[in-house]
């Protein structure tokens, strides 16, 4: 039993790493063209306007990583990061809520919509994909009933601003919780059993209830820090723009998937890693922002990003299809059967 | 009966909600409002029915929403360009049919998973035209308008298109070698392929049969206007897919009915004058679209669960 799984695991740590390679070429090639095309690309503070921007669509990503590895996908969660960023403005402009105890709020709202999730994925073992494909729609539908879809939440204080538009220490202020995140699930994800049985539950559920694991309570785990994270990510968009409107991170939830299929993880489940998914968020933050400075018009980004998904999801396609025509050459092999 | 239970169920919930109407909002039924409301659904209608069979196989294309307003330009482009109607037709038909074998061809040929390339491609052909025709509508010319009939029969031919569609789809998906082999393959494609089937095959079939669907879905939605709308489309690929759970389709594959979907179709059609009638802001509508597809798979996961245990 344990043989043939060291080897499997060989096996695919070994394409991770030539995954994860390939990604790092493709990000250097951007940098290094982008950088000889437009004037101010290279800057330091281009560099923090990169980070900046792609904190929010970072912070999704990274929480959609634990889902997407156990066979999972959520994309309802740039309707919640809308709902959330026009309840925390709800609770501070007309419940006169202090800031701090607002954005507790929110991020416990996150909590309950990601709970919501929770109960249908993994109580009712309900699809994923419809289930948060009507929360996608619920969650919206939120935002636009309360806001009568015209209600923008403005005038934060500057000491709430400075969280999306200042520095603090060096990096720009959202970065140091985007790091703080992305430590925290690449430690869950890589180094603790929750991680291990996120995998397994992606690569076999029935496997992984056989060997007793508690598949409803991780599964249930995954999706409400996925709840809890996009009201992060909301409270740190208000931030950034010194606004919450009801169309607030709309089309996000399709880059944070981008981002996590392009670092390499299995939209099938069992297979990725949060380092991969920190590379695909870099590969398409720099994407849409060099397009800005190489003076290309705002659209190709989408299109590129598109297209680079599709790449990427071919490229990791093919060696599956050549090895399946290999045991016609090599038919004498004895077939393995692990 | 029972084998059609969860389809006379939503046609009951579709019963119910036209006797509150009837008492409560008696104007809802004036005949030329509620053609119009007909004839604006029956583009969905027809991206509903491809969208059914696309989920019996158990795929998904959330691409059909860009398919649907590329098409639209498309045929609005010819169209201006002074082409008969049945040539633009003809090409527009095509074009779908051609993007929805690019689908195919990646989710059958490379086996990649349906969710994620439609979702690229839907991205991909939403910023290409958006780039192509930055927003700008294109003109008509005015004998398109409802085919160059008067509005009323235009109307009634919009209809009676859509309707007939779903009646020849529902009919052959049920008697047709073609149509049973999108439930066997969506049941099990391991067994089909063991019957003799080609499940890649079928899967591909489906695909360019959808990007057909879509384009002629997005004629008939351009006739009902002087204009066509670049962005139109937008959110179809939910509204279609809602109709189909709602309507008894399986997400896993396999199972469902397209007249189970006709009615889902007329049931969330109908929710938005309902909101109106009844008072709720119509700013609700997006909210109670997303809380009927769970009440609908709750429904039905409650329904499975009963049926195994």
């Amino acid at each position: 039993m344990s043989k043939p799984e060291a080897s499997h695991r060989h096996k695919v740590g070994a394409l991770l790493f030539r995954h994860e390679t390939i990604l790092l070429l493709v990000l250097l090639a951007e940098w290094f063209y982008f950088n000889a095309v437009g004037r101010k690309f290279g800057t330091l503070d281009n560099t923090f306007d990169i980070m900046r921007h792609s904190a929010e669509i970072g912070l999704l990503a990274l929480v959609m990583t634990p889902i997407i590895l156990t066979g999972g996908i959520d994309l309802s969660v740039g309707s919640l990061l809308g709902l959330c960023a026009i309840l925390f403005g709800k609770l501070w402009r007309d419940a006169g809520l202090p800031l701090p105890l607002a954005a507790a709020c929110t991020l416990l709202i996150g909590l309950l919509a990601g709970g919501l999730n929770a109960v249908l994925i993994a109580r009712l073992r309900l699809p994923a994909l419809i289930v948060t494909l009507g929360t996608y729609s619920l969650f919206r539908g939120f935002a636009e009933a309360i806001t009568r879809g015209v209600d923008t939440f403005t005038n934060f204080p500057d000491s709430f601003l400075a969280l999306g538009q200042q520095h603090f220490a060096g990096l720009p202020t959202q970065v140091w919780f985007f790091l703080a995140v992305a430590v925290g699930i690449w430690l869950l994800v890589h180094r603790t059993t929750f991680g291990r049985s996120l995998r397994a539950i992606g690569f076999a559920p029935e496997g992984a209830r056989y060997a007793g694991l508690a598949v409803e309570r991780r599964l249930a785990q995954a999706y409400i820090l996925a709840g809890i994270v996009a009201a992060l990510a909301a409270i740190i968009y208000t931030a950034r723009l010194g606004q919450a409107k009801a169309d607030a991170g709309t089309g996000y939830e399709l880059f944070a998937i981008t981002a996590v299929v392009l670092g390499g993880t299995s939209i099938f489940g069992g297979v990725g890693s949060v380092h991969g998914t920190l590379l695909g968020v870099a590969a398409i933050a720099v994407l849409n922002n060099g397009l800005v400075h190489a003076r290309q018009p705002r659209e190709m980004a989408g299109m590129l990003t598109g297209a680079l998904l599709l790449a990427a999801l071919s490229a990791s396609a093919l060696p599956k299809l050549l090895a399946k025509f290999r045991p016609l050459r090599h038919s004498a092999a004895p077939p393995s059967s692990p | 009966m029972q084998k059609y239970g969860r389809e006379l169920s939503v046609a009951m919930v579709l019963v119910a909600l036209l006797l509150v109407l009837a008492v409560v909002a008696p104007a809802f039924y004036e005949p030329q409002p509620l053609l119009s409301r007909l004839a604006r659904e029956a583009p969905t209608l027809v991206v509903a029915c491809g969208v059914a069979l696309v989920m019996v196989t158990r795929q998904i294309d959330i691409s059909i929403g860009s398919v649907f307003a590329l098409c639209g330009v498309c045929a609005g482009s010819l169209a201006a360009a002074g082409w008969p109607l049945v040539a633009v037709f003809g090409v527009t038909v095509l074009i779908g049919a051609t993007l929805g074998a690019v689908n195919g061809a990646l989710v059958a040929g490379l086996r990649l998973p349906s969710i994620v390339v439609t979702l690229a491609t839907m991205v991909i052909l939403r910023e290409g035209l958006r780039w192509k025709q930055q927003g700008a509508f294109i003109n008509l010319p005015d004998a398109w308008q409802w085919f160059g009939l008067s509005q009323r029969s235009g109307q009634i031919t919009l209809i009676v298109c859509s309707v007939a569609l779903l009646a020849v789809l529902a009919w052959a998906s049920r008697n047709l070698a073609g149509g049973r082999f999108l439930y066997a393959v969506g049941s099990n494609a391991e067994a089909a392929r063991l019957a003799g089937l080609r499940p890649q095959w079928v899967t591909l079939a489906v695909f360019v049969f959808m990007g057909a669907l879509a384009a002629w879905a997005a004629l008939l939605n351009i006739v009902q206007s002087p204009q066509v709308d670049p962005k139109s489309g937008t959110g179809l690929e939910l509204k279609a897919i809602a109709a189909a759970v709602v309507g008894g389709v399986a997400v896993s594959g396999g199972r469902g009915n397209l007249w189970g979907v006709f009615v889902a179709v007329l049931l969330l059609a109908c929710i938005n004058p309902a909101l109106t009638y009844l008072h709720v802001e119509a700013y609700w509508e997006k909210a109670i679209q997303g809380a009927v597809i769970l009440l609908a798979v709750i429904f039905d996961g409650l329904r499975n669960r009963r049926q195994t245990t």
